[in-house]
């Protein structure tokens, strides 16, 4: 197990280098720079903007100073906010996105698991129906079209809740609603196909004979297997919406750490797209390692050293 | 599977029926005015107390060092916690503020200010000279990297230092006495007192800087000398101005507080409009239509225009006629009412609406209207001009936009526009907006979309954009005589005689035409009924000294 983490933990690292460096050469190959806008453009106001951000230097000194920037964490000051390191930013936004991540992904995964295994277990019935309904349109209204609506019936005409910012739990609740949806209907989905399956297995036609309860055949045997596909999922799902969603957060004028992804590269804010991309990238790559232990602990017949083999 | 294709149809339904009363609902709240009344009484509860005016910034400000936040979302609040020797006045006209007195000499080139005896910092110290030097300095330091360093080339020895061939020493600022602050201009430039209404030229408290090199970053480190005091500061969530007491002419200060949101979606914003969450909006462009005639809604001018630039080194742009004919065919007017749509005002020259002349009038009123539709003149000035050319056949064209919806439209526009009137099939190009701007600098396009934003208010700052060789032209058109009237306008120090140059100019670049403009830029806001006096200066920012609420 010790030297399996090691070993994933070394992978870790490289993929990250590679990540990185793929970052940095794509990012430098997109032609226009962070200064390059419609205003007034002087050419000495320029020279000393480049300056200041080492950007005069040539390309191969400057990704020294990238993998430096890399290895101490440190990824100097943000352009477009000059008087703000990347690492502030990224220290400010992450809490936040991740606290209004964490709560998303709490009640897509229970009432997705819940939905799904009541579909299942009701399979082809009135609840079967309702909740792949349900499902089809959460998958397919996107959740900025949702998070609109929601904000226009419930906070502008029903005026129960406030429309937007971050300043107290119930100004969470709209934008939970809006990003959960999506999550919560592939997880139901996913749930409810595997359970499907499932049931039909023997060590379940088992349990039942043996006599034990509905609820806890259900819990203990057939949803412990059943949640392989959800927990394979979980891994790119949790980075995703951990580090933040661009729409939701704009849309609810929340301050998490969504918008650095887009708007860095909108702007060419370099250090900002480096700080973001290998920030997200370690996210992942760590969020899939723990996914891999989780499978070893749902499914004892996953047995690690075998995974890595394969890799 | 059936049962399944009726439950989903069904739900669909179901779904489009609620969106349906949804809109409705939407439509009946606005008469019934239950949401107005409410606010209206929260409103005169709170005035009782403490008048408080919500606004939104957009987006988490720049800086506010002085010498970096070089635009809207840093100047609009700037503007209010901080003030130059000269404050724009209601009229948008440069007047004596933290400077009680400027003194100019004969030849134009020395400004003398004095400095107010109760100008106050907001912790109490008082407004030195000295601070003055040590804020203008900071902004020309090569270090400092600070975007705003050319709005000050006009001053002696200020481009030298900046662009590191020069010395401090040389830089022509100095305080003479302790509250008397002195400049020294290269040529006379009438538009200098306007020029340092600009956040850049704001004074930095000297002793605070030097004890804390980052004072401006947070609200409790934060020493302005404005109408208003920052007194907190939540990084992109919000921030809050109250009453400076320390102002020189705080009596005229209404307003207790300020809270700044920072809304960056033009729906959030106005749907927190709608339910009193903020004082003032934006209009969202969907909406722009249905809004305009909303009794809220505020139409004002801003400095700034809508243009096309034609690469004159590429064909068939090397033709004055073919250039003209392409100018002749665009239809302003059509452009504002069926396109954009947000109320602007068509362009009728280079130089927009908002400058006024030493005679009292309107700049653009004494200057004419220089470019509209004219379909005949066009298709003849095409004809003419291959002519000239030898051409049988126009060589191809291709329009090219940064990707928006908004620039798309207009190319469209433009597009049908080219081909109704001349014939001419045009191939629309977009770009990513950074690519583009790289590109359009280096004279890649043929024919592509511009914008321009004054920097200071005096049309110069507009005109001087297509002398040869400047960053700004980015059309290849270099003109001897026009950079001769351009540099004969820099130096008249008569009035009446520099505003005659001024309009030759705008006169003489729309007949070459290296360029064409379609629309002058506005400013639409939502206003709630109970606020009042909130400025907008055409160039630059917003002015809260006069504003109220009840």
């Amino acid at each position: 197990m010790t030297k399996y983490i090691i070993k994933r933990f070394l992978m870790m690292i490289a993929t990250i280098f590679i990540i990185a460096t793929l970052t940095f050469v794509l990012m430098h190959s997109i032609p226009g720079s962070p200064f390059d806008d419609e205003r007034t453009s002087n050419p000495t106001i320029q020279a000393n903007l480049e300056k200041f951000y080492k950007l005069d230097e040539p390309m191969h000194i400057q990704y020294l100073y990238y993998l430096k920037s890399i290895v101490t964490f440190d990824f100097g000051p943000s352009i477009k906010k000059p008087n703000e390191s990347v690492n502030e930013l990224l220290a400010r936004g992450f809490p936040i996105s991740f606290e209004l991540g964490m709560v998303t992904i709490l009640v897509a995964l229970l009432s997705g698991i819940i939905l799904g295994t009541l579909a299942a277990l009701r399979h082809n019935g009135i609840i079967d129906y309702l909740a792949m309904t349900f499902a089809v349109v959460g998958i397919s209204v996107p959740n900025f079209v949702l998070a609109t609506l929601l904000i226009q019936q419930v906070a502008v005409n029903l005026e129960w809740l406030p429309a937007a910012t971050w300043s107290s739990p119930l100004h969470m609740i709209l934008p939970t609603l809006a990003l959960a949806t999506g999550p919560t209907a592939i997880i139901a989905r996913l749930t409810r196909s595997s359970m499907l399956e499932v049931l039909t297995q023997d060590y379940i036609k088992m349990a039942r004979a043996k006599g034990l309860s509905p609820i806890r055949i259900v819990i203990r045997h057939a949803l412990r297997n059943a949640l392989m596909p959800v927990v394979t999922i979980m891994g790119t799902m949790l980075a995703g919406i951990l580090t933040g969603t661009f729409v939701i957060e704009k849309i609810f004028a929340i301050p998490g750490m969504g918008k650095y992804f887009v708007e860095s590269i909108n702007n060419r804010d370099y250090p900002v797209i480096m700080g973001s991309t290998v920030f997200y990238s370690a996210f992942l790559v760590f969020m899939l390692f723990l996914v891999d232990i989780i499978y070893g602990l749902l499914d004892p017949r996953i047995k690690l050293h075998r995974k890595e083999g394969d890799a | 599977m059936k049962k399944w294709l009726i439950f989903f149809v069904v739900a669909i339904f179901a779904l489009v029926l609620s969106a349906c009363t949804a809109t409705k609902d939407a439509g009946k709240e606005k008469p019934t005015e239950t949401g107005g009344e409410k606010e209206e009484a929260k409103t005169e509860t709170e005035t009782q107390i403490e008048k408080v005016l919500y606004l939104n910034n957009g987006n988490e400000p720049t800086s506010f060092d002085p010498s970096v936040g070089f635009d809207a979302v840093s100047w609009n609040a700037l503007n209010n916690i901080m003030e130059g020797l000269v404050r724009l006045s209601k009229d948008h006209l440069a007047e004596p503020a933290t400077a009680e007195k400027v003194d100019v000499s004969d030849d134009g080139l020395t400004y003398t200010f004095t400095i107010r005896d109760d100008a106050k910092w907001s912790n109490g110290d008082p407004v030195l000279a000295s601070d003055f030097v040590y804020g203008w300095m900071h902004m020309l330091d090569p270090e400092t990297a600070s975007p705003a360093a050319f709005l000050a080339y006009f001053i002696e020895g200020a481009e030298a230092y900046n662009s590191g061939t020069g010395t401090a020493e040389a830089v022509a600022i100095k305080a003479v006495e302790e509250k008397v602050f002195e400049v020294k201009l290269n040529t006379p430039t009438e538009a200098f007192l306007n020029i340092i209404t600009n956040p850049s030229f704001f004074p930095v408290n000297e002793k605070v800087a030097t004890g804390n090199p980052t004072w401006f970053a947070e609200a409790a480190t934060f020493v302005g000398n404005g109408p208003f005091k920052l007194v907190d500061w939540k990084h992109d969530v919000s921030f809050t101005f109250a009453k400076n007491e320390n102002y020189w002419d705080t009596s005229t200060v209404k307003l207790d507080k300020v809270e700044w949101a920072m809304i960056n979606d033009s729906n959030t914003e106005y749907q927190m409009y709608q339910t009193g969450e903020l004082d003032t909006s934006g209009v969202p462009s969907e909406l722009a239509e249905s809004l305009m005639k909303d009794p809220e809604l505020k139409n004002e001018d801003q400095a700034g225009l809508y243009f096309y630039r034609f690469n004159t080194s590429m064909e068939p742009f090397t033709n004055k006629k073919i250039r003209q004919a392409f100018g002749l065919a665009v239809n302003q007017q059509e452009m504002v009412e069926f396109v954009t749509k947000n109320g602007e005002k068509p362009a009728e020259g280079f130089v927009p609406y908002g400058f006024i002349g030493p005679d009292g009038k309107e700049f653009r009123d004494t200057a004419g209207k220089l470019v509209g539709f004219d379909a005949d003149k066009a298709k003849a000035l095409l004809a003419e001009g291959m002519a000239e050319e030898g051409y049988k056949e126009l060589p191809a064209v291709t329009l090219t936009y940064s990707t928006s919806d908004s620039h798309k439209k207009i190319a469209e526009a433009l597009q049908s526009k080219f081909k109704e009137v001349l014939g001419v099939e045009v191939t629309l190009q977009n770009i990513e907006a950074s690519v583009f701007a790289a590109e359009q600098k280096e004279f890649k396009y043929q024919l592509s979309r511009s914008s321009f934003l004054f920097d200071y208010a005096d049309p110069v700052n507009a005109l001087e954009s297509f002398i040869t060789g400047s960053s700004m032209n980015r059309t290849t058109w270099s003109d001897a005589k026009y950079d001769k009237l351009i540099t004969d306008i820099k130096n008249e120090t008569d009035e009446s005689k520099r505003w005659e140059m001024l309009i030759e100019a705008d006169a003489y670049l729309m007949e070459e035409m290296p360029v064409f403009p379609l629309y002058y830029y506005n400013q639409v806001t939502l206003e709630k009924s109970t606020v009042s006096g909130i400025v907008r200066h055409p160039v630059g920012y917003m002015d809260l000294k006069w504003a109220d609420k009840n």
